[in-house]
């Protein structure tokens, strides 16, 4: 791995007629990387890729694949390829066919193809008689492995990914989640993975890029985006979460400990706890950050139980708990809540657009 | 209610299915029967004897037959090249232009063959719109365009180019742009998603369209006769002088089996190829 | 890959080139309607209206246009019935010999209409029918009627099945079924499936030449004397009819877009 960027994106604008899908965005990605870029529809993600794989042509600012600027090319002239949503498998090719097409173009000898897609078979674990299945005899996982293969064909450099677990259902997409990541670390090639999932992004990337309205929010490795998140919008993206107003380094109704009085004294900004943080504490129990409530509603979430609690002149707030520490009695129990200061995160400011 | 589905569906079938019977497949039947009797009879009363067949063979009715099935060849071909491109925009490019297309192509098709053809006699014959004013403004007359196998032709292209060119905008639109993006993705120029992805993908749409436009032209029989004068004779023409001037039907029905036997033929293959549920958009 | 602008501009034209080059006969047609001379020849020198006039005076243009517009119109009716059962059969039940009956339908559009017209002839003789218009009307159903089907099948085919059966659901009958569901949705399908056999019948004459015996339709007529015995009047009754075909054309269109509209403002 050298140290320059395999992928590096400048100033990346794109403008429709009345309409700016991407703000000058930039970002660099590293040789061997996979990175997720995450956001909600219309955040830009989808042009951003279709930008970077040749589809389209930005407005203003330049892409470069190591030292060679590429938004110019056109993609078929590109040494990168896309999976797309939709898989766009050739329905009138079969299975090998499909995976010998990009080097068909290339006029690579018949039998060296063949050998080609019998390795590539072999390498997504499909089966070698597989060769000659037609498309529409493959099932939704064989078929995702068949478009992989035909993208790593011609040995991209680097491979982009628009959705293509969306369509699938959950069990096999789990499947799929940790097979791509497993070819990731087999093939060592560099993996740009779209997704409005946060969840998927989370199990396979190295780092997540949160989109949002056509620039970045955050770009950094999983952990931390859910641990730190530079804005409500990021805290919010990753699932559920819990936002205190602070100003002055008081929120109405909380109490602080010594810790935590020192940690966040005088700032403002939204203190952000996750619900799994919160713990129901016993009576004379302290924290270094309490409240107290009422219990709302109670849901079982397998081996989790959430309740809603319901505060005085506030919004109410989700707890999450193991089953075993679940609360005796159902709603309408008063409870005191804390956590300790380092399970929480101040969230200082918006932050316009984050640098790689 | 899969029952009720296949009770419904069969009753609903049933009126247009008995009129065509009675109206369309009874007629034909009745050719049939006619070929095979003997020479300028007008009952079925008769014993077969295949002798219009034997004056089919020995009188030099191939020729017709040749030239018809060569002259629709060439306007199919020619209506393909033609209509491709147009048919491209039109399933990929115009939007709203299409429907202003679609509206003008559909309009000629309700204008009599016969006025169109018999307008195309008046722009091309001599001291017509085009001899004519190419005469007034230079003084060099010409002779008419008229009157000559490739005019045939093209009057064959004019009033069969709608039957080329919507089975092939379907057929163009039914290739997904996902898949001749991927091929471009994947390395693919202009001209290899075009033979690799979009031809054999739209293959149905070409299918369906030359079919169309070949049957159609083979049985053709007014652009001969109005702007290809004598020129030459095609097999429809044939069949209508057996039957009027000639005065001998089994001739006339066996010319007409000939006609009907490699029309059909290609038409029911062609139809049985097509998966019509599909090309319609069955949801 | 996007169609580059220039690339789609050419397109764009060459759509326009098309279209024009479809509709020079007509223009041919309609200059010759306005020459004042009986034999035409161009450039003209002088024109006039006068064969107009003569036209729509002539009686035998009258009872032309009278015949036409009895098989057109009778054509029209039976058409939009036998293509609305014809089209459920067709594309929205599955019953057992459905792909035949597709198959079956569409062979009298592709046969040679010559020949089917010959066909129909000896047919009628054969019954012991005298030939007139009401055989005609018989003659343009076998290519019009399949036409139909097709066009209403259109739009049987993106018709939810679950809409018949909610409503069966619901306690409705067949008929019910049939009358508050069935047809108000096919019905845009079924009225251009109207329009088209209407105006496809008034422009056909390979079928008339041979069923319509001593009756006689304008596309006939008009057909007969440009093989033999030009008048000068077969440019004038030529548009004469296509104008017909327009406006009807033009009346379905509006109707259509007026209807569309005041759905649109209803809903909003």
């Amino acid at each position: 791995m050298s140290d320059m960027p395999i992928l590096r994106i400048n100033a990346l604008t794109k403008r429709f007629d009345d309409f700016t899908a991407l703000h000058g965005i930039n970002l660099n990605v590293r040789d061997g990387e996979f990175l997720a870029i995450v956001g909600p529809s219309g955040s830009g993600k989808t042009t951003l890729i279709r930008l970077l794989v040749g589809m389209d042509e930005p407005t203003d600012g330049s892409i470069w694949l190591r030292d060679r600027r590429i938004d110019e090319v056109p993609a078929n002239k590109r040494p990168t390829c896309m999976v797309f949503q939709s898989l766009a498998l050739f329905p009138h090719r079969s299975v090998g066919q499909n995976i010998e097409f990009p080097l068909k173009l290339r006029k690579v000898p018949a039998a060296k193809r063949k050998a080609r897609a019998l390795e590539l078979l072999e390498l997504l674990r499909l089966p070698a008689h597989y060769y000659d299945k037609r498309i529409d005899e493959c099932s939704g996982g064989e078929r995702q492995r068949v478009a992989l293969a035909r993208a790593l064909a011609f040995d991209p450099e680097i491979l982009f990914f628009d959705e293509p677990l969306s369509a699938l259902d959950y069990r096999l997409r789990k499947t799929l989640e940790k097979e791509l990541k497993d070819l990731h670390q087999r093939t060592g090639k560099t993996f740009i993975y779209i997704t409005h999932s946060l969840e998927e992004a989370m199990v396979m990337s190295d780092r997540i890029a949160i989109m949002k309205a056509g620039h970045f929010e955050q770009i950094a490795p999983a952990e931390e985006i859910y641990a730190r998140p530079v804005s409500r919008f990021v805290a919010e993206f990753m699932g559920e979460v819990n936002l205190f107003d602070m100003t002055g380094g008081a929120v109405p109704g909380l109490r602080f400990g010594p810790e935590a009085t020192a940690l966040y004294g005088g700032q403002s900004g939204a203190l952000m706890v996750r619900p799994e943080s919160l713990s129901v504490l016993a009576p004379g129990q302290g924290a270094e950050i309490a409240f107290d409530g009422v219990i709302e509603a109670e849901y079982l979430l397998g081996s989790r139980v959430q309740y809603t609690v319901a505060r005085d002149g506030a919004a109410p707030v989700i707890v999450e708990v193991l089953r075993e520490n679940a609360v005796s009695g159902g709603p309408g129990t008063p409870v005191t809540l804390g956590c300790p200061a380092s399970a929480c995160h101040l969230i200082a400011q918006e932050v316009q657009d984050a640098a790689a | 209610m899969q029952r009720r589905d296949r009770q419904l569906g069969a009753l609903y079938a049933l009126p247009l299915g008995v009129f065509l019977a009675l109206a369309f497949l009874a007629p034909i039947l009745l050719v049939a029967a006619f070929s095979t009797m003997p020479a300028k009879v007008f009952s079925l009363a008769n014993l077969p004897d295949f002798s219009a067949y034997y004056t089919v063979l020995t009188q030099g009715y191939w020729k017709s037959v040749m030239w018809s099935l060569g002259m629709a060849l060439a306007a199919t071909a020619i209506l393909f090249v033609i209509c491709w491109p147009l048919a491209y925009g039109m399933a990929k490019v115009f939007g709203r232009f299409s429907l202003v297309l679609t509206i003008g192509v559909v309009m000629t098709l309700f204008v009599s063959e016969n006025i169109r053809l018999f307008g195309w006699v008046l722009t091309l014959m001599k001291g017509g719109l085009i001899e004519g004013y190419v005469r007034h403004w230079t003084g060099a007359g010409f002779d008419g365009l008229l009157y000559n196998v490739p005019i045939i032709v093209f009057g064959l292209c004019y009033v069969y180019l709608p039957f080329m060119l919507f089975p092939l905008a379907q057929g163009i639109a039914m290739v997904p742009d996902d898949a001749r993006q991927a091929a471009y993705d994947l390395g693919a120029t202009r001209w290899q998603i075009l033979r690799e992805i979009e031809l054999p993908l739209a293959m149905p749409g070409i299918l369906v369209g030359s079919l169309l436009t070949f049957v159609l032209a083979a049985g053709a029989i007014a652009e001969t006769k109005l702007l290809g004068g004598q020129a030459v004779i095609v097999i429809a023409e044939e069949v209508e002088t057996a039957f009027t001037y000639g005065q001998n039907w089994p001739l006339g029905a066996a010319l007409a089996m000939v006609l009907i036997a490699i029309v059909g033929g290609i038409a029911i293959w062609g139809i049985g190829k097509a998966d019509l549920d599909r090309m319609m958009g069955r949801r | 890959m996007k169609t580059s602008r220039f690339a789609a501009w050419a397109l764009v034209a060459y759509g326009c080139l098309i279209l024009a080059f479809l509709y020079v006969p007509l223009v041919s047609v309609g200059l010759a309607s306005i020459s004042k001379a009986r034999y035409l020849s161009f450039p003209i020198r002088r024109y006039s209206y006068d064969w107009y006039g003569e036209a729509l005076a002539s009686d035998t243009v009258r009872d032309l246009l009278v015949i036409s517009l009895k098989v057109a119109g009778i054509v029209t009716v039976v058409s939009m019935v036998i293509g609305f059962l014809g089209a459920l059969a067709f594309a929205r039940y599955s019953w057992r010999f459905r792909k035949t009956y597709q198959k079956l339908i569409l062979l009298p559009i592709f046969f040679p209409q010559t020949v089917l017209g010959l066909a129909l002839l000896m047919w009628f003789n054969t019954l012991g029918v005298v030939p007139s218009w009401k055989t005609a009307v018989i003659a343009h159903l076998v290519w019009i009627a399949p036409i139909a089907t097709l066009v209403i099948s259109i739009r049987a085919y993106s018709f939810d099945p679950a809409l018949e059966e909610a409503a069966r659901d619901m306690g409705a009958s067949t008929w019910d079924t049939l009358r508050e569901v069935t047809i108000p949705l096919l019905m845009p399908g079924v009225v251009s499936a109207g329009l088209f056999a209407f105006l496809l019948s008034w422009g056909n004459f390979p079928l008339s030449l041979f069923t319509t015996g001593a009756d006689s339709t304008l596309p006939e007529w008009l057909y007969a004397k440009m093989v033999a015995g030009y008048s000068p009047l077969v440019p004038t009754v030529g548009i004469l009819t296509v104008c017909t075909s327009a406006v009807l054309l033009a009346v379905g269109l509006t109707a259509a877009w007026i209807f569309k509209r005041a759905r649109a403002a209803r809903v909003s």
